[in-house]
């Protein structure tokens, strides 16, 4: 098939589209769905500027960072897929949100929405995650701005708030 | 095209049983490609070093996903199971340890989610990780074809660069791996410039120890050689010996002559025969 009707669920809404059958999930997210917080960086698997977050049971939290690059939308048929601008609840950011904005862990901005996505799958593995593991994990996502030390302490205030709630 | 972030167009199949694929894969031959996580079909499908017709995409077939350990068949991976679900598999981390080691250091936590370590060996890159601490531990692959089901060793799977046994008309669902018995240990080492890197050079050892005495060695040795290869001069040299630091320096220089390593973007010959040594040496020691 040339092309396919899907259903995925974003960000709690329900789309039912007919895709391409080589246009890549970034490629749906941004130029069909117009969901344009999702970054088209590198386009290869190596920036992790496309990180959404997408179902899966077995994992930390019930989903897990894929780069929406490297995944085709024909093949995301009922996934529930989260991007960054479906964190927010009843008004109210997300703490990794806000830990970025209080830390100052933004500069140019394009790495960011990639970046609390693999964030927040970090803290949802493991709330109390150190430096060590959190730079390690960080790993497929790239900040050409070089601001990692204010991210990773974006992350580890993040945490030290979710684990004293 | 080449380079261009927007994929050329093909013709998608969406098999939903093993079987479906194999007739997919025995109709279209050479003009598909098979798809599981993607992560490398993907990169080559912009580059343009892969241009199907078709592509068998398997992540619809709901018996492809599975780690399965039992003393009478060893290690079994599915392959849809990712490089993430071996990481966090407790019996591969413990019985395992190269091919653990391999998916720990294996690119990032996005790709691992995603790729496969079946994909890994279908990808017959001289670099793969997964292939390397695979080859050492003796693992086969399952394929699936039209005349029926066949394993083959992974020594004999290799056949070139991005070459595999694999027949256009069969599909690989498996990954099998001997069980491991008493005495028998491994290890996996690489060398990139970054972690994220694909590996210069890259090494697993697997040791069948009695004490301090070695009753037989595997060593693989990935980005030496167009496909990963066993380093077999140097497994004799281990094989009825005792283990010692000297016994370990001349494994070392065995392999730095046994590979046949080549300059490329990553490293050069010359690097890659001197620190051949120096992992063998670590790998081994990490064994013991």
């Amino acid at each position: 098939m040339k092309k396919r009707s899907i259903t995925l669920y974003i960000n709690g809404e329900e789309y039912t589209i007919t895709v391409q059958a080589h246009h890549t999930l970034v490629h749906v997210l941004r130029n069909q769905l117009n969901m344009t917080d999702v970054k088209h960086c590198c386009g290869r698997g190596e920036c992790g500027a496309c990180t959404v977050l997408v179902d899966d049971a077995d994992a930390p939290g019930g989903r897990k960072p894929i780069d929406a690059c490297m995944v085709l939308a024909a093949m995301m048929d009922g996934k529930k897929i989260t991007t960054v601008a479906g964190l927010e609840e009843d008004g109210k950011l997300h703490p990794v949100q806000q830990a970025f904005i209080d830390e100052g862990a933004v500069q140019c901005g394009f790495c960011t929405g990639g970046m609390i996505m693999k964030s927040i799958s970090i803290l949802e593995k493991n709330p109390k995650a150190k430096e060590d593991e959190i730079r390690s994990e960080l790993e497929g996502n790239i900040c050409r701005c070089t601001g990692y030390v204010k991210i990773v302490d974006a992350v580890k205030k993040a945490g030290s708030w979710s684990t004293k709630r | 095209m080449s380079n261009s972030r927007i994929l050329p167009e093909f013709d998608l199949l969406v098999p939903q049983s093993v079987s479906e694929a194999v007739d997919m894969a025995a109709r279209y031959g050479d003009k598909a490609a098979v798809l599981a996580g993607g992560t490398d079909l993907m990169i080559m499908l912009q580059k343009g070093t892969a241009t199907p017709d078709y592509i068998i995409a398997l992540g619809e077939i709901d018996d492809l996903d599975y780690i399965k350990y039992s003393k009478s068949d060893g290690l079994r991976i599915g392959a849809l199971t990712t490089i993430t679900q071996l990481i966090d598999n407790s019996t591969v981390k413990k019985n395992y340890p190269a091919l653990w080691q391999a998916c720990k250091s294996h690119s990032a936590p996005q790709i691992r989610n995603v790729a496969t370590p079946l994909g890994n060996i279908m990808r017959a890159s001289p670099s793969g990780d997964c292939s390397c601490a695979l080859l050492a531990l003796g693992a086969r692959v399952v394929l699936e074809g039209a005349k029926g089901r066949r394993e083959v060793l992974l020594d004999d799977f290799f056949i070139g660069y991005a070459k595999t046994a694999r027949k256009a008309d069969e599909i690989a669902v498996e990954i099998l791996l001997p069980a491991v018995q008493n005495g028998l240990t491994s290890s996996f080492v690489r060398l990139t410039r970054t972690n994220f890197d694909l590996s210069k050079i890259n090494m697993a050892v697997q040791l069948d120890m009695s004490g301090k005495t070695c009753n037989e060695a595997r060593i693989a040795v990935g980005a030496v050689a167009p496909t990963t290869i066993r380093a077999k001069k140097a497994e004799a040299l281990l094989k009825g010996a005792k283990i010692t630091d000297e016994l370990i320096k001349k494994v070392g220089s065995a392999i730095a002559k046994e590979i046949k390593p080549i300059d490329d973007v990553r490293s050069t010959a010359e690097y890659r025969r001197e620190v051949s040594a120096v992992l063998a040496e670590r790998a081994i020691k990490a064994c013991l």
